[in-house]
């Protein structure tokens, strides 16, 4: 061949080539090894392990709620590039730049409303994500520490939820965010009650780093705007990076080690499977378990196409949802904000309603000492329960599903009880109106209701003779708690916070 | 047979997959197609064709883009998306069409260009919105819903002084700006710098958002218009525990003064916007000329003084209101002491100080009322006082002859505060002492002179009386 | 030739303590920035004017300031009107005291709380005479309840 023929027959064949150099195998595959190499060598797909254990996909199990999270987290992050386009974090223009993503901007006000409904199903997914891990005891040995890293972006899906409240900057915005604010400025409550506020002031502090100022205002909208666009992204990134590769070096998801594998085909026939512990023989050893290629009968199935088709299932219908309420329901946007006119009744995002109905009660309990009670409770399960039994099943068992209704009854009779009491008699202020401080800070509604359930688990903890039990009895009270007081702010809650059965009676003030 | 185990998920992706595309057709399809304003502009278009005169005009209205619209004015802050239904707004040949094509009425936008002004300016409503019941924005998260045509003259005096427009521009704000001067309201309520201090001071009432007032009884829409309608007719069954009085107004005469509420505003316009006649109103608002002592005692004294020949008393206030034109006080007072307690008033009482620093009335004015109350008696030479004598006969006396009408304390039951610092200060011994001799004609005080009242008593009494002044005066009366 | 490893082993170490003394510092400096230094906003220093315009037993809503101006018998006194508990504003019932719509507290008419979640009474601010003759009230300071302001 000549050059000019060389040429031109690289030139034809450039397409072909195109293909075969970005992808490594070019072709759909047919056989296990093909399917097993489309996963291993795509810089996408290599994140998942190359088989998947057939009981991990069972929809029962985890309900697709870390898919749902994942898919939540794209979603919002295009919508939120996309809203970025317009929006623009001054105190005098956000307003207005988002009634015109509203108005005029093409397909504006439909992305801002699915930008606005799946940050809700984000969090309302990430407490069921956690509750169950939680319950089927995936935090045991080797998964501690995974779990920690799912609290962290517990705490960082909330923190974009809550930063994002405030960009509108709407009444609702303003006032959730002045509230916020004063929640994080809450220790001044205990520093005040010891009188050494003027040498330690951490509520102070906290307050000033969240609004740059002393009050909401233009400091704090860019500040939360770089929050909310830039660093808590990242870091859900990195640490949803590091969840993902803990998944995968834990052993995948977890499972029921006592079931049998289901029986693998071969041929014609069925085949009993067997050792679920393996090897990783073709890198370094790796310490733990992980799934190995190439090996068909233990009860697995390549990730290609079966774990693909569960992820797009549970994307697409992550993205369906989020239209359909996106279709229907316009994102909540309120007057301009007010400094001059606060909202009444002023109230913090639905999943922070729980928390503004305890800080009612007291400031500093409600929102540093139960948050910090929970979260380092939530830390410390997997390092408290390290019983290996009942990983992969839900409840652990038959004593754990009872435990579980008992548990959920008891924490919510206690807390229905409390919040009895403190609608219709008050609380120490009413009865005694120069009581200190201090004693609030101490006994309130918050600190009894966790008083009365860590009395509850350590019954069940001495009934049982298991941590895994009380563990689960003092979660089940805690998520009794967190719904029964959530739906008290939202619901239940008027015009200067009084008890109303029905919005429909609050007065027009 | 262990099955496909990635089935169930393919028809979940299927379902899920199919709702979403038809999900994102019917926003698409919302967005693109639906909407008011798309239909209102090819309404308009088929009329701009059937109104051309000739066929390029006919081939250039067929060619109308149908495209959002609006007018963007910075120098107002504002982007007013009206003109996306309203395109006819300005185009003088559709006259004849129905809303929301007709041109805008009273040729005003000849004189005021829709770019220059934009239309919330005057209109108010939510000027972003492409649809009408956004724009109307009642009873919606906005703060200033579009005006009812009926009130919308109140922002004309934005820009205009009213009464400088011609007749037909703004009658009823012009109206209500007369009653509001003709009823007192000046007299409890503040207005640009002058007035009681019953009230709240009114300088900004049409641009409170609805959320600053008190709407527990009000029925209907909730706007700041409706609020002042209902008011007007029943200030205390929308204000609990109100005691403002209110005369009986004619339907017309409410909505006069609605108009009249919703034009005070305090908004800064760039200087271009205001007319003439508004700079010249303002400057004569800051130097004002040759008051007239006759309105101005109509406008901030009469609410609660009357006629003031007569004192009387104020059944909702519960108050001894005195008669301050009463013939035979004004002949007892000098000029400087009527000033003295116009500027001072009696505080601890509801009637507040009018001077500069408190009501807001200049000095002028101040001395034009004094010079309309002198009409009803010229001042007299007061017949010297005699020397003040024991305060303790004068406290038995006081409390024989006095303390029936002014109160043992001094405070005033049914006759005028005795114990008022500003009393203490602004009358003499000689004016005490000629009231207690001559009594007050038309009025319930008896001339204690003539009943048998020695001048050592009259000082006794004088003793007594000067125990209420205040500490300082007191040592400067002694030296 | 014998190579002292504790002399390698000093060099890798003083390497390594000295890249994070050097990050750590640099970490350091640069955490110092998100707390404001200044606060944004003019001083809340507010002149309201001559004294004698607000007249004895009168309560003036200062709205721009966020405290009531108190004038009584003794003299002047300014409370603050934003609730100690989470910062809204609270609205004043004559005669009553305060009252604050988010939850509920209730304030005395001196400002101490009665009921509600406030954990501390409403501040009394810090009341002058400005050298131009004009009542100013410090809203970036409080006093002791119970103290007027005599002009």
């Amino acid at each position: 061949m000549t050059p000019i023929q060389e040429f031109i027959q690289n030139l034809k064949e450039t397409p072909k080539n195109l293909r075969e150099s970005a992808m490594r195998n070019g072709k759909a595959p047919e056989t296990d090894r093909e399917r097993s190499q489309s996963t291993f060598h795509n810089l996408f797909l290599h994140l998942q392990s190359v088989r998947t254990d057939r009981r991990s996909l069972r929809f029962t199990y985890t309900f697709g709620l870390g898919l749902i999270l994942t898919a939540s987290f794209v979603v919002l992050t295009i919508t939120g590039i996309l809203l970025m386009v317009y929006y623009k974090p001054g105190v005098e223009l956000a307003y207005n730049s988002v009634k015109d993503i509203h108005f005029v901007v093409p397909a504006g006000r439909f992305i801002r409303n699915i930008h606005r409904w799946s940050a809700h199903l984000m969090v309302l997914a990430v407490f069921l994500h956690m509750a169950r891990v939680f319950y089927t005891g995936s935090y045991k040995k080797p998964r501690e520490f995974n779990w920690l890293i799912g609290l962290a972006l517990l705490v960082f899906t909330l923190g974009l939820s809550f930063t994002g409240y405030l960009l509108p900057w709407d009444q609702l915005a303003y006032w959730a965010v002045t509230i916020g604010a004063n929640i994080a400025n809450s220790p001044r409550e205990v520093t005040d009650a010891l009188g050494i506020t003027a040498w330690f002031d951490p509520g102070g502090f906290q307050k000033q780093l969240l609004l740059g100022a002393n009050h909401v205002g233009q400091e704090s909208l860019i500040r939360f705007y770089v929050l909310h666009v830039a660093v808590l992204p990242l870091l859900l990134t990195a640490f949803m990076g590091l969840h993902f590769w803990r998944v995968r070096k834990d052993g995948g998801l977890s499972r029921d080690e006592r079931l049998p594998a289901p029986p693998a085909r071969i041929g014609d026939r069925d085949v009993e499977v067997f050792a679920p512990t393996k090897t990783y023989g073709l890198m370094a050893v790796v310490r733990g378990r992980t799934p190995v290629v190439g090996r068909a009968p233990e009860g697995s199935v390549p990730s290609w196409p079966n774990l693909w088709w569960a992820e797009m299932a549970a994307f697409m219908f992550t993205i369906a949802v989020t239209l359909v309420l996106s279709y229907f329901f316009d994102a909540p946007l309120k007057e301009m904000a007010n400094p001059a006119i606060p909202e009444n009744p002023a109230k913090a995002p639905w999943y922070f309603l729980g928390l503004q109905e305890l800080v009612s009660y007291s400031a500093f309990m409600g929102g540093v000492g139960i948050p910090t009670i929970v979260l380092v409770g939530l830390g410390l399960i997997p390092y408290l329960d390290r019983d290996p039994r009942g990983v992969g099943i839900w409840f652990g068992g038959e004593t754990g599903r009872r435990t579980f209704w008992q548990s959920l009854g008891y924490g919510l009779i206690s807390v229905l009880g409390l919040l009895v009491v403190t609608v219709n008699l008050g609380w120490l202020r009413t009865w005694f109106p120069t009581i200190p401080q201090i004693f609030i800070i101490i006994l309130n509604p918050a600190t009894v209701i966790v008083a009365l359930y860590a009395a509850w688990s350590l019954w069940v903890l001495r009934r049982t003779a298991s941590l895994r039990m009380s563990a689960v009895a003092l979660f089940t009270c805690f998520l009794a708690g967190f719904v029964v007081l959530t739906a008290m702010g939202s619901i239940f809650r008027g015009p200067n916070w009084h008890f109303y059965w029905w919005p429909s009676q609050w007065p027009t003030h | 047979m262990s099955g496909d185990p990635s089935r169930p998920f393919k028809w979940v992706t299927v379902v899920c997959s199919v709702v979403t595309v038809v999900f994102l057709v019917a926003a698409a399809v919302r967005e693109n197609i639906s909407g008011d304003w798309r239909g209102n502009q090819q309404v308009f278009r088929a009329i701009l064709e059937s109104k051309a005169k000739d066929e390029a005009a006919r081939a250039a209205a067929r060619k109308l883009p149908i495209e959002i619209r609006q007018v963007a004015v910075p120098a107002l802050h504002t982007v007013d998306r009206c003109v996306s239904c309203h395109l006819g707004i300005d185009d003088p040949r559709m006259t004849d069409q129905p809303n929301p094509h007709r041109t805008h009425p009273k040729k005003l936008l000849a004189i005021h260009r829709v770019e220059k002004f934009g239309c919330t300016v005057c209109h108010q409503g939510q000027g972003a919105a492409l649809n009408f019941q956004e724009a109307k924005a009642e009873d919606y998260f906005w703060d200033y819903p579009l005006l009812p045509a009926k009130y919308t003259e109140a922002t004309c005096a934005s820009c205009h002084d009213p009464r400088a427009l011609p007749p037909g521009s703004a009658d009823k704000l012009v109206l209500g700006m007369k009653l509001f001067e003709q009823k007192g309201c000046n007299g409890c309520h503040k207005l640009n710098g002058k007035g009681g201090q019953l009230g709240p001071v009114l300088d900004n009432e049409g641009l409170k958002t609805k959320h600053e007032f008190v709407r527990a009884s009000l029925r209907g829409s909730q706007t700041n218009w409706n609020w002042f309608g209902e008011h007007f007719r029943d200030p205390a069954g929308i204000v609990a525990g109100s005691l403002m009085p209110m005369p009986a107004l004619s339907q017309p005469q409410v909505e006069a003064l609605t108009v009249f509420m919703l034009s005070l505003r305090q908004r800064d316009l760039p200087a271009e916007y205001l007319a003439p006649d508004k700079i010249d109103e303002q400057y004569a608002r800051l130097h004002p000329t040759a008051p007239d002592g006759a309105e101005l005692y109509h406008r901030y004294c009469a609410a609660c003084h009357d006629t003031g020949l007569h004192s009387r008393w104020d059944k909702k206030f519960a108050r001894f209101v005195p008669g301050i034109r009463n013939a035979a006080f004004i002949r007892t007072e000098d000029d400087e002491c009527l000033a003295e307690n116009i500027r001072e008033g009696r505080p601890g009482t509801r009637m507040p100080g009018w001077g500069p620093k408190a009501g807001g009335l200049s000095e002028a004015e101040v001395g034009a009322l004094v010079a309309y109350l002198r009409t009803s008696a010229p001042a007299m030479n007061l017949p010297a006082a005699p020397a003040r004598g024991d305060a303790a006969r004068g406290v038995r006396l006081f409390a024989q002859e006095c303390a029936g009408c002014h109160g043992m304390d001094g405070k005033g039951l049914i006759a005028p505060a005795l114990a008022n610092p500003v009393f203490q200060k602004a009358a003499t011994d000689e004016f005490i002492a000629q009231t207690v001799r001559g009594g007050r004609e038309n009025t319930p005080m008896p001339a204690f002179g003539r009943a048998g009242f020695t001048e050592s008593q009259i000082g006794d009494l004088l003793a007594f009386i000067r125990k209420w002044q205040p500490p300082l005066q007191q040592a400067r009366s002694q030296q | 030739m014998s190579d002292s490893p504790k002399r390698r082993d000093f060099l890798g170490l003083a390497a390594l303590w000295t890249s994070v003394l050097a990050m750590g510092t640099a970490l350091a400096g640069v955490m110092r920035l998100p707390k404001p230094a200044v606060q944004p906003g003019p001083l809340r220093v507010f002149k309201l004017g001559d004294p004698a315009q607000f007249a004895v037993g009168s309560v003036t809503r200062i709205e721009s300031g966020g405290f009531f101006l108190f004038r009584e018998e003794q003299g002047f006194h300014a409370i603050s009107s934003t609730c100690t508990h989470l910062g809204c504003v609270v609205a004043l019932n004559e005669g009553e005291g305060f009252a604050c719509p988010c939850h509920g507290s209730r304030f005395s008419s001196d400002g101490s709380v009665v009921g509600g979640p406030a954990p501390a009474a409403l501040p009394w601010l810090q009341i002058a005479l400005s050298p131009d003759g004009q009542l100013q009230v410090n809203a970036e300071s409080s006093v002791r309840k119970g103290t007027h302001f005599r002009v």
